[in-house]
């Protein structure tokens, strides 16, 4: 998978404390999430805070690679990241806690189905930064 | 609502490109139509109300404008809150005038968009974390399109509505757009047209898009009371309703948020109708805020007037065009008027106001006397509504 090449600059915030370990989590082919140490809620995109109770009492979990196909498009409009077009994907992570918008590889448009199971894949972008990427789950 | 509020003078420029004229020079046309419109003086002016200005970003052009135009107001503010800035600029210039403060108001907001290109930013590097603070999607951060894109595909897999059906509404708002002197857009288009047109992201093509232009627009705010010494025809705020979804953009926390049925256009709505004292069938003539074509079928449904899914069917009967039983956009709505965004709220009020004066020419819908206003920020995420009567 290491074919993906944006163009990339980007992200700023890699130091960010709330994310850091995330970006840290892909380069190592781990997809984390944030659990609230004090009402057990779990929740993704990561944060500072926890959206339940408000306290950042966090500890990080390692969820599934799998989720679900909610939504999908074809970019065909120019970004100064990403070559276009690609495909775009909206996915209910199989937890349930949250989703994620990212780039569909290895499948073409005609065999997306909506609710097809998929799975998250990661692409080294840069020498100390990778993405998260989803393909149709074989 | 215990003391009324009337809008009594509108004005705007003709929305298009205005690359060597400032923002004050576009506001204070503005203005000055509705300062005519209203048959009030300058001077009469006691609040004053704007929208963003994204490049100043300091909150002093109404300080800017108060020494342009000589006038010394008791109350004044720049109110930013995504694209239902305007709308809230008029609740504000409301609230003023109900609590006794004031007894006029001018709300105005002037956009440069097409010129200056704010919104380029969202594709840069500058302005990704825009919409989502901490960025950690990056694949979507790059826009509104990839987004309602997301949210049309989605609606096209729940309620079986094709490409087509997006196309009408598109078309319905163009052939509206042809009786509208300030709109941007006044080409016939039809539904192949918008089919041809270059695809964005797909099922959002071209047509189907609202552009970013530059446009001006202001709103005469007054008390009962003054309003009804100064104004033949005015206009009151009869309901009100806001409400908020807890997504910033795309619901991205959780899984249980639909991006078809956005539940605060529906409680927005619920809460104007219910202050109001009106049912949703009582409503004569219509604004909604649809950035991209999909938008014009989910608004509708979540306001109530039909199922969800309702819409394919009701555009095909043409139940929202000028004849019909909820016309929609007759104005030509931000796809055709095009789209000053944070401008935008005060174009759809001044285009019910004059429906409900008699004035719409060509696009009168007859007898109107209740319509509805609404607007949103984010991805339908943060909506709000008005209702406006005669009486």
């Amino acid at each position: 998978m290491g074919s993906e090449k944006p163009n990339f600059l980007w992200p700023t915030n890699l130091n960010c404390t709330a994310t850091k370990r995330f970006w840290e989590g892909l380069r190592r082919r781990q997809f984390w999430a944030r659990r609230c140490r004090d009402c057990d809620e779990t929740f993704f995109p990561p944060r500072s805070h926890c959206p339940h109770c408000l306290g950042n009492n966090l500890e990080w979990v390692e969820l599934s690679d799998r989720g679900t196909l909610y939504s999908w498009t074809e970019v065909n409009i120019a970004g100064p990241r990403f070559d276009i077009p690609y495909l775009l994907g909206l996915v209910d992570l199989s937890e349930g806690i949250g989703r994620i918008a990212a780039k569909i590889v290895g499948a073409e448009a005609h065999q997306l189905k909506i609710g097809m199971p998929v799975r998250i894949i990661y692409a080294d972008v840069r020498g100390d930064f990778s993405l998260y990427c989803i393909t149709v789950d074989q | 609502m215990k003391s009324r509020v009337a809008i009594i003078g509108c004005g705007a420029v003709k929305i298009g490109r205005y690359p060597d004229r400032a923002e004050s020079d576009l506001a204070l046309e503005a203005i000055r139509l509705a300062l005519e419109d209203a048959n009030i003086s300058k001077e009469q002016i006691e609040g004053l109300f704007t929208t963003p200005d994204l490049l100043g970003n300091v909150g002093l052009q109404t300080s800017l404008l108060c020494e342009y135009m000589r006038i010394t107001p008791k109350l004044m503010a720049e109110i930013s809150c995504g694209g239902i800035a305007g709308g809230l600029a008029i609740r504000c210039a409301m609230n003023e005038i109900m609590l006794g403060n004031i007894d006029l108001a001018l709300c105005y907001g002037a956009e440069r968009e097409a010129s200056i290109g704010w919104f380029k930013k969202f594709g840069s590097d500058e302005g990704s974390t825009m919409l989502e603070p901490i960025a950690l999607q990056p694949y979507a951060s790059h826009g509104t399109i990839p987004a309602y894109a997301l949210s049309a595909c989605r609606y096209m897999h729940e309620t079986g509505a094709r490409e087509e059906h997006f196309a009408l509404a598109a078309v319905r708002n163009r052939m509206n757009a042809l009786n509208n002197p300030l709109a941007a857009f006044t080409m016939p288009i039809t539904v192949e047209d918008v089919m041809n047109s270059r695809r964005l992201c797909s099922p959002i093509k071209l047509l189907d898009s609202a552009a970013s232009l530059d446009g001006a627009a202001a709103v005469v705010v007054a008390s009962e009371k003054l309003a009804e010494k100064v104004c033949g025809k005015p206009v009151y705020i009869a309901g009100w309703g806001q409400y908020h979804d807890n997504s910033c953009f795309i619901p991205t926390d959780r899984c249980d948020k639909s991006i078809t049925n956005f539940i605060a256009t529906h409680r927005a709505a619920e809460e104007a109708f219910k202050t109001a004292s009106i049912a949703p069938k009582e409503v004569d003539v219509a604004e909604v805020y649809a950035p991209f074509s999909p938008c014009e079928l989910m608004i509708p449904e979540d306001i109530g007037w039909f199922n969800k899914g309702g819409m394919v069917t009701a555009l095909e009967r043409g139940d929202t065009e000028v004849e019909g039983k909820i016309p929609i956009n007759t104005d030509g709505g931000l796809l055709s008027r095009g789209h000053p965004w944070a401008v935008t709220p005060f174009y759809e009020t001044i285009a019910i106001v004059k429906q409900l004066r008699g004035e719409a020419g060509k696009n009168q819908v007859d007898g109107a006397k209740i319509g509805l206003v609404h607007c949103e920020g984010g991805m339908l995420n943060n909506s709000l509504v008005i209702i406006l009567r005669t009486d």
